[in-house]
């Protein structure tokens, strides 16, 4: 946890900016450390560490935000910094017409601390490395894999947040992550697979035993298998038809078409020059519909294992679980203290900066698809033709979050209850009311899994959040799959 | 803090390492960024960073690894981390580091003082006037300015010792007018005093004017003008998916066993051009090596890729200069993208272009559905209209695009003279360099409602 002297200079730099009779100030430090490794083709390809540290502070002077971030960890540093968020408020004053809405909030005093097992990096380096190469080993014994990775990463992340309010927060967040991907090639094919998601590095908020868990070995050879099979599979057709998702691609449609949605900043316009903004509507909640009556979406800053779970949010405000879709409608946002109270809420505390130099956003925390009663096989036996898709790899979707169209790395083909041939290039598009409003099935708990998305790029400059989304496999009717012409 | 504390520093670290060789690359400034909403400022900031990078090579093994202090006892246990991290046994791949300092960068004036010493109140100011003069004429503006300096250096236990100061400002602006329509304008220059934020402001605004009560278009083909920013869009992505080493070496990239081939209009040629003097210029990469304008179309024939020391060593080449920050693991890639500039003048193009689309941006492309076609979809967004004979009758409702690009730029009908500057202040460093372009048969596959 904080080093005493670093908390000394916290509580004395909030002393500091009391006295210059702020309306509100809090001051943020976080050190974050990160460790990646990669073995391409059983060598090592990518071997870095990382250290980073500093301390952010942001006051609210005369109903105005002002903002600064620096690394110098000293009184007369954090001094420097601290006068100059209080000036930039002081200017930003001048000009605002109406002060911002910042309801006051029980001073909240405690720690967080990611529960684990094993220390990831507490692990040898040549510990990791033998079993990237184990897993890259078995992931390349084929001779149409032309290119197999395997790779690790780690971060710990500590923070300790001091306001004007008396607020005390420390945290100790450890993520833990792994991925693998096969690419193939064959006549100028390239097809890839990849484990436990696509994109990139599955995160867990979990030491090392939850890479362990992933069992990369065991997975390496259905991985190359299917990343053979693409390479002379048929391509997906363009029909309207039934369409089942794995948990692995509805992480990233919940990520998309929901996630960025309920982002109440974004609803109010915040984030029109960059991101875009929202099709849901404030004054429509709880009447709007989002989807079938089987939809049931949560954001749960508090579930185990999420890379969006966490003890405080960045502006001290406890983790919570917030329903947004219930039975289909649309019930709540993700916000902060302000946004929540430009539309008379309160915060659900999911303001969250990606380092010390970065200023909090509304972001996601896990935002989860909450399982159903049925299960995979149950769904594929009841569709008489359709595909199932599983594992992102493309996404694009409009700057209000309506229009979207996702890639996977593979398909299926279901005809009669049965699972077909494979299927490559498959994509699907849709509007995400209509889509959602089209689910006639949710896999039950024993088939949910969560995955940690860790590249989530939100803000100018941009930020990238690690955010979680679980579900289980769910099937969605009369969904436009390949592209149209 | 100058060319000679920061590389005194550098050298002194590198120098005292027991590596066979150490690189350290430092990168450090301030930027102040104003975010702005509905009349009002929702993010105002001022934030330091600092960034180190060390690399060692041990016994043919290389180790990275990052730090955020300059202290001699920071750069010591940065450096010690690094050699614990050749250490660690296993065959390396891309373990080839920068020999002694060879050619010497181009001098380049990439800083301007008074971009950073214009007080952030007169900012502020103009501003506010320029919400409240668009809010007495109906329109609304949301958007951002950012305005700060960098220092880039780069020195190594064999001699190479490199400096280069940078400023950045840029503005982006979205306006909307009657609550829906929006418009889309920005501007960005290594010298604020180059940025008119009004015209930037008013250019918007007329966008979003002209795109009120837009029309639902059917889907198929259409002739398509892009705006630059379009333009950009796909070029970033071709980028990231085609011109990177690594791309080209896991055979991913649409060049890969492709070089020599015509993959695109004869009038089309691509280059990244980190010295041209109308981009962000950068004259040397992270690993120190002179940045070189790389040809990567030619003509429309596939011609090169860009390479950083590590990958450049794998095809037996020197560095073109596009080494990245050591913990990136993406490999080489061009940061400076230009297309060359074509004949027609933009203000032509509407009546060429004949019956078809005005795309002045796209949102959210993707590259990644079939990268070896360069297959990209994403969605047109801040002003498409149509024109009929060479003249623009109305707004459409934004579109989805799905398309194989290299397969679209074949069908370039013209580019413009004028090129314009696309680049994100955010990241200060590079940017694109382009002209308007005219394709034909465009695929439209989804629309928004």
């Amino acid at each position: 946890m904080t080093p005493p002297t670093i908390a000394a200079l916290l509580h004395d730099t909030v002393a500091g900016l009391a006295r210059r009779r702020v309306d509100y100030a809090d001051v943020r430090w976080e050190r974050q450390q990160h460790e990646a490794l990669i073995v391409q083709n059983g060598a090592v390809g990518h071997l870095a560490t990382s250290l980073s540290e500093g301390c952010a502070i942001r006051a609210l002077v005369r109903g105005a935000w002002g903002y600064a971030a620096a690394s110098r960890l000293s009184g007369p540093g954090l001094g420097a910094t601290a006068a100059r968020a209080v000036e930039m408020a002081h200017a930003c004053a001048v000009v605002q017409r109406e002060r911002v809405p910042f309801p006051a909030r029980p001073p909240q005093r405690g720690s967080y601390r990611t529960p684990l097992e094993v220390d990831p990096f507490t692990v040898e380096l040549q510990k990791k490395l033998e079993y990237l190469q184990w897993a890259n080993r078995e992931l390349r014994d084929h001779d149409a894999i032309r290119t197999a990775m395997t790779s690790l990463e780690f971060y710990r992340t500590e923070k300790h947040l001091c306001s004007t309010e008396g607020a005390d927060l420390q945290q100790e967040i450890v993520e833990s992550g792994a991925a693998m991907e096969a690419l193939a090639a064959l006549d100028g094919e390239i097809q890839r697979r990849s484990y436990p998601m696509g994109n990139g590095v599955c995160l867990a908020q979990a030491g090392y035993e939850y890479v362990k868990a992933l069992d990369l070995v065991g997975h390496a050879p259905r991985v190359r298998r299917e990343a053979v099979a693409l390479l002379r599979a048929t391509a997906c057709p363009a029909e309207v038809t039934t369409v089942i998702l794995m948990p692995d691609q509805l992480a990233l449609q919940l990520h998309e078409s929901c996630g960025h949605a309920v982002e109440l900043d974004r609803v109010l316009g915040q984030e029109l020059s960059f991101a875009g903004g929202s099709f849901l509507d404030p004054a429509a909640r709880g009447r709007f519909r989002y989807g079938s009556r089987l939809v049931n979406i949560t954001a749960d800053a508090s579930c185990p294992r999420g890379v969006g779970t966490f003890g405080y949010d960045d502006e001290g405000v406890p983790a919570q679980t917030t329903p947004i879709v219930r039975d289909g409608l649309h019930v709540g946002f993700l916000s902060s203290r302000e946004s929540a109270a430009r539309v008379g809420l309160s915060s659900t505390g999911a303001m969250r900066a990606d380092g010390w130099n970065a200023m909090p956003l509304v972001r996601m925390t896990n935002v989860n698809l909450e399982p159903g009663g049925s299960s995979l096989k149950a769904l594929i036996a009841g569709t008489r033709r359709g595909v199932l898709l599983a594992t992102n790899k493309s996404w694009s979707i409009d700057d209000q979050r309506l229009n979207f169209q996702f890639g996977t790395e593979i398909g299926w083909e279901i005809r009669r209850g049965t699972l077909g041939a494979v299927l490559k290039n498959p994509v699907y598009t849709g509007i995400t009311p209509t889509f959602w409003g089209s689910c006639r099935g949710v896999a039950g708990p024993s088939e949910w899994r969560l995955y940690g998305v860790p590249n989530c790029a939100k803000g100018e400059p941009v930020q990238i959040m690690h955010t979680g989304h679980g579900a289980a496999p769910a099937l969605f009717t009369r969904v436009q799959i390949g592209a149209r012409r | 803090m100058g060319r000679a504390r920061l590389l005194a520093a550098l050298t002194a670290a590198a120098r005292r390492s027991t590596a066979d060789r150490t690189l350290i690359a430092c990168q450090r400034g301030g930027q102040t960024t104003l975010r702005f909403a509905h009349g009002r400022f929702h993010q105002t900031f001022h934030a330091e960073s600092l960034d180190v990078w060390v690399k060692v090579a041990c016994g043919g093994r290389v180790g990275v690894a990052a730090t955020n202090a300059l202290s001699p006892e920071a750069l010591r246990r940065a450096v010690q981390a690094a050699i614990a991290i050749a250490q660690v046994g296993g065959r390396r791949r891309l373990a080839a580091m920068p020999a002694a300092a060879g050619d010497r960068p181009a001098p380049l004036m990439t800083h301007r003082p008074e971009t950073v010493a214009r007080p952030i109140t007169e900012t502020i100011a103009t501003l506010a006037t320029m919400w409240r003069r668009a809010e007495r004429d109906g329109d609304a503006l949301a958007g951002s300015f950012t305005a700060g300096e960098e220092e880039l250096a780069v020195a190594g236990s064999e001699g190479v010792a490199r400096y280069q100061p940078f400023t950045v400002a840029g503005v982006k602006i979205v306006a909307t007018h009657g609550g829906r329509a929006t418009g889309y304008a920005a501007a960005t220059s290594r010298d604020l005093a180059r940025l008119d934020l009004h015209a930037v402001a008013e250019q918007a605004v007329q966008l979003a004017r002209a795109n009120a009560r837009p029309r639902t278009l059917p889907l198929g083909r259409y002739d398509v003008l892009l705006e630059p920013d379009a333009v950009a869009e796909l070029l970033e992505w071709l980028g990231y998916i085609a011109f990177g080493a690594k791309a080209f070496a896991e055979r991913t990239s649409p060049l890969a066993g492709r070089l020599g081939d015509r993959l695109m209009h004869e009038t089309v040629s691509i280059s990244d051009d980190a010295l041209h003097p109308q981009g962000l210029a950068m004259p040397f990469d992270y690993e120190g090596v002179p940045t070189q304008r790389v040809a990567l179309i030619e003509r429309g024939v596939a011609s090169g890729v860009v390479f950083d020391t590590a990958y450049g060593a794998l095809y037996h080449r020197r560095s073109t200069g596009h080494g990245m920050p050591y913990d990136e693991s993406e490999g080489p890639l061009p940061t400076h993208l230009t297309i060359s500039a074509g004949t027609t003048p933009r203000a032509a193009m509407e009546r060429l272009l004949g019956d078809g689309l005005v795309i002045h941006r796209f949102h959210y492309v993707n590259g990644l559905l079939d990268t070896r076609r360069a297959l990209m979809t994403g969605l047109t967004r801040d002003g498409t209209f149509l024109v009929r004979r060479g003249q623009r009758v109305g707004a459409v409702k934004n579109l989805r695009f799905t398309e194989p690009i290299l397969e679209a730029f074949s069908r370039v009908a013209a580019l413009s003279r004028e090129r314009r500057l696309i680049a994100d202040p955010g990241s200060g460093l590079g940017g694109c360099l382009v002209p308007a372009m005219l394709i034909r048969n465009f695929t439209f596959t989804g629309t928004t409602q």
